[in-house]
C-alpha cells in the first residue's frame, strides 16, 4: 500500500502511543538467552532483531489452554467465553506470517472457529523481515517463506538507523494515525530499503535438495520407507516439536468440574500427533501406535496433506522443531533423506532397465 | 444433601514421609468446599477419630515389609476404591533406592546394632501387593490434581490424568528447555500433570511422577550422554524416583 519512516528512536514514542489507545502489545523479549513473545510495558524490553521465539506468535491467536464455555450442570445454562482483547503483535517473522495464513485457513474452513475469529479479528500484526538466518535449522528460502505474505498489517524493515513500514492493511493504517513517529519516505528510502532486501538473499543457503513443489509427490511415494522405522526408533514421542510448531493446531478439548459438581468450563488445550494416545478411538483401538507410524503422520502433515487440503505448506521451515528435538529428528534431514532414498532406487531401476537392456541386446 | 450421601474417605500411611497427606491438608485449605462433598472418616495427619466404614480409601506410602501386607489386603476388602496417593504409593517411592543394595547392609546403616529388629525387604508400590483404581503420582502429589481426582470420583468415575509426557505441560508453559540451560532433564519420559514445576523453577525433571506407558528408554540414555553424562550418572539419575520401575523394566527386557 505505502511506505513510511520510522527512526529507530522513536519506537518507544509509537509503543507508548498503542498503549495510550489501549492496546495490548505483545513482542519477542529475551527470556534465559532465548525469546518469547510477552507483553510490552517499555519498548527496552522489546527485541526485534531476535533469532526466533521459543513458541511463535500463535499462541496469540490460539491459546495453549483457553476457556471455550462455562456451564452450570445444574441449570443446564451455558455461557460462551469469547474474549478478544485488541493486540499488536510487533516482530512477526515472515515464516510465522506465512503460518498465521495457514490457521486463517484452516480456522474459517467450514463453520468458523468462533474463538480463533474474535481474537485474529483484534489481532494487528506487525512483521518483519528477516536479513540473516536465523538459527542452523530453519529453511525458510527453500520453502518459500523468506519473503512476507500478504496478510500483514504492517511489515518493518531495519534500515539501520531507521525502520521502513510498509502499511499493508487498514488495520495497520490505523496504528499510525494520530502518531507523529511516521514519515513520508524520499526517493532515497525507497532505494535503501530495495539495497537492504536485495543484499539479503545470498545470506540464505537453500537447505532442502529438492523444490518445495516437490514435497507432496515425494511423500506419497514415501509411504512405505524404511525411513520411517529409524526416526520411529529415535523418537523420544515428547511432543516439543509439534508443541513448538506455528502451524500446528491439534487440540484436546476436556471439562472441569467444581467439588459442588455445579459449575463447570470447557477447556480447549493444545494436543500432539506425536503422544501415545493422540489416535486411541472409542474402544481402545489406536491408529498409530508406533513412533515411526507418529513420525511419518507428522511429516506427512507438514509436507503433502496440509497442502491438498488447503493449498498450502505444513512446514514454513521455521527450525523450531530441530531446534528442540533432543534426537535431531528435523524437517530438513527427513525431506532430504527420503528425497534421497527415492533418487537412490530410482537410479536403481535406471541401472537395472539399463543392465537388462544389454543383455537384451548382447 | 444430608452428611449420611457425601461420599466417605479415610487416609491411610505405609512407608512415606507424610508429605502426601500434608498436600491434602494444604488442599483443605484451598478448597474448603471439599469439606462438604466428601466425608473424611479417618485422617490421622488431620483428626483423631477413627472410623472404619469408608468407600474411598486413599493409600499413602509404599509397602516395605511383610506385616504391610495384610493391612494392605484388609483396606482393599473394605474399601470400594483404592488411590495410590503419590510416588511411593505409585511407585516405591525413593524408598525403592535400596532395592539395589544389599538389603543386610542397607538396615545396619539404617538401625545400626538394632537392625535385627526390624523386618523390612524391597520396597514395593501398592500395586504390586493389592489391586489399585487409581494413582495420583508426584513426590509429593499436587494439590490441584488431588482436588481433580476428587471431583472425578464424585462423577463417579475413576480420576482421567495427564500420561503424556512432562515435556508437552512445560512447553504448553513456554519453559526454555533446561537442555538449552546447560543441565539436563527426564521430562520426554516423565508423566506430566505438576505444572512442569521443575523446568519452570530452572531445574531439571527427576521422575517423580514416575514414567510414560511407553518410555524410549534407550534414546533417553543416549541424549543424556550426549549432554555429558556418565553412565554411572546416567543410573544414579534415574534411580531417585524410578528404580522400581526400571528394575521391572531390565526384568522384563530379560525375560525376552
Ligand atoms: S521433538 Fe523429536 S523426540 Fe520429541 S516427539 Fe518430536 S521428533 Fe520425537
Ligand atoms: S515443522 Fe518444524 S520447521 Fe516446519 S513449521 Fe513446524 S516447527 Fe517450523
Ligand atoms: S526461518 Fe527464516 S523467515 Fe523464519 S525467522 Fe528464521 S530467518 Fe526469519
Ligand atoms: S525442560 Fe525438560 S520437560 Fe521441559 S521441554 Fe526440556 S526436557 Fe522437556
Ligand atoms: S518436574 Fe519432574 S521431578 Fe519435578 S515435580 Fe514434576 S515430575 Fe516431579
Amino acid at each position: 500500500m505505502s511506505l513510511r519512516i520510522m527512526p529507530k528512536s522513536l519506537l518507544k514514542t509509537w509503543i507508548k502511543h498503542l498503549q495510550s489507545r489501549h492496546f495490548k502489545v505483545v513482542g519477542p523479549t529475551e527470556r534465559f538467552g532465548q525469546y518469547v513473545f510477552e507483553e510490552i510495558h517499555s519498548a527496552d524490553e522489546l527485541v526485534m532483531d531476535y533469532p526466533t521465539s521459543v513458541l511463535p506468535p500463535k499462541k496469540y491467536l490460539l491459546p495453549p489452554r483457553e476457556r471455550l464455555f462455562t456451564f452450570n450442570a445444574k441449570t443446564m445454562e451455558m455461557q460462551p467465553d469469547i474474549q478478544a482483547v485488541p493486540t499488536v503483535i510487533l516482530g512477526v517473522h515472515t515464516c510465522d506470517m506465512h503460518a498465521v495464513a495457514m490457521l486463517d485457513k484452516v480456522n474459517n474452513t467450514g463453520y468458523a472457529d468462533q474463538h480463533y475469529k474474535a481474537r485474529r479479528e483484534a489481532t494487528y500484526l506487525v512483521s518483519v523481515e528477516c536479513l540473516t538466518p536465523c538459527m542452523e535449522g530453519s529453511f525458510c528460502k527453500s520453502m518459500g517463506t523468506l519473503t512476507v505474505p500478504e496478510n500483514y498489517d504492517l511489515h518493518f524493515t531495519d534500515l539501520g538507523s531507521d525502520y521502513a513500514v510498509e502499511v499493508g492493511s487498514e488495520k495497520g493504517a490505523a496504528l499510525l494515525e494520530g502518531c507523529s513517529a511516521f514519515w513520508e519516505p524520499s526517493e532515497a528510502d525507497y532505494a535503501r530499503v530495495d539495497a537492504v532486501i536485495g543484499a539479503k538473499w545470498q545470506h540464505f543457503p537453500y537447505r532442502l535438495e529438492c523444490d518445495v513443489t516437490e514435497l507432496p509427490d515425494l511423500l506419497a511415494l514415501s509411504q512405505k520407507s524404511p525411513l520411517w522405522d529409524e526416526l520411529g526408533e529415535r523418537c523420544l514421542a515428547c511432543g516439543m516439536c509439534t508443541k513448538v510448531c506455528p502451524t500446528c493446531y491439534c487440540f484436546d478439548v476436556t471439562d472441569e468440574i467444581d467439588l459442588n459438581l455445579e459449575h463447570g468450563e470447557r477447556i480447549r488445550q493444545w494436543d500432539s500427533c506425536q503422544i501415545e494416545k493422540f489416535a486411541v478411538v472409542a474402544g481402545g483401538h489406536n491408529f498409530r501406535s508406533s513412533r515411526a507410524l507418529r513420525q511419518r503422520h507428522r511429516f506427512m502433515r507438514k509436507g503433502k496433506y496440509q497442502y491438498e487440503a488447503f493449498g498450502l505448506m505444513g512446514c514454513v521451515g521455521c527450525g523450531r522443531c530441530a531446534a528442540s528435538c533432543l534426537v535431531h529428528i528435523t524437517p530438513v534431514d527427513t525431506f532430504n533423506a527420503l528425497h534421497r532414498l527415492r533418487q537412490a532406487a530410482q537410479n536403481g531401476s535406471a541401472a537395472e532397465n539399463t543392465a537388462s537392456n544389454q543383455e537384451v541386446q548382447a | 444433601m444430608s452428611a449420611k450421601t457425601l461420599p466417605r474417605i479415610a487416609f491411610f500411611e505405609f512407608t512415606s514421609c507424610e508429605g502426601c497427606q500434608l498436600t491434602v491438608v494444604d488442599t483443605l485449605q484451598d478448597h474448603p468446599e471439599l469439606l462438604n462433598a466428601v466425608e473424611i472418616v479417618q485422617f490421622r495427619e488431620a483428626m483423631s477419630e477413627r472410623g472404619d466404614n469408608y468407600q474411598i480409601a486413599f493409600i499413602e506410602g509404599s509397602c516395605t515389609r511383610p506385616s504391610d501386607e495384610a493391612k494392605l489386603k484388609e483396606i482393599r476388602a473394605k474399601a470400594q476404591i483404592v488411590v495410590a496417593l503419590g510416588a511411593c504409593a505409585h511407585l516405591g517411592g525413593v524408598n525403592a533406592i535400596r532395592n539395589r543394595m544389599a538389603l543386610p547392609e542397607v538396615r545396619e546403616y539404617v538401625y545400626g546394632e538394632k537392625a535385627a529388629w526390624f523386618e523390612t525387604y524391597p520396597a514395593r508400590p501398592i500395586e504390586a501387593v493389592i489391586k489399585v483404581d487409581a494413582s495420583l503420582p508426584g513426590c509429593p502429589i499436587d494439590r490441584n490434581e488431588f482436588a481433580m481426582a476428587v471431583t472425578h470420583l464424585l462423577q463417579g468415575r475413576l480420576p482421567n490424568l495427564p500420561d503424556y509426557p512432562l515435556c508437552i505441560e512445560c512447553k504448553l508453559l513456554e519453559n526454555v528447555c533446561m537442555y538449552q540451560r546447560g543441565k539436563t532433564c527426564l521430562g520426554p519420559i516423565t508423566r506430566a500433570g505438576c505444572a512442569a514445576i521443575c523446568p519452570s523453577y530452572g531445574d531439571g525433571c527427576e521422575g517423580c511422577r514416575g514414567l510414560i506407558p511407553k518410555p524410549n528408554w534407550a534414546a533417553m540414555k543416549a541424549v543424556l550422554r550426549e549432554h555429558g553424562m556418565t553412565d554411572a550418572e546416567i543410573d544414579s539419575r534415574l534411580t531417585m524416583f524410578l528404580t522400581y520401575q526400571t528394575m521391572q523394566l531390565e526384568a522384563k527386557a530379560a525375560e525376552g
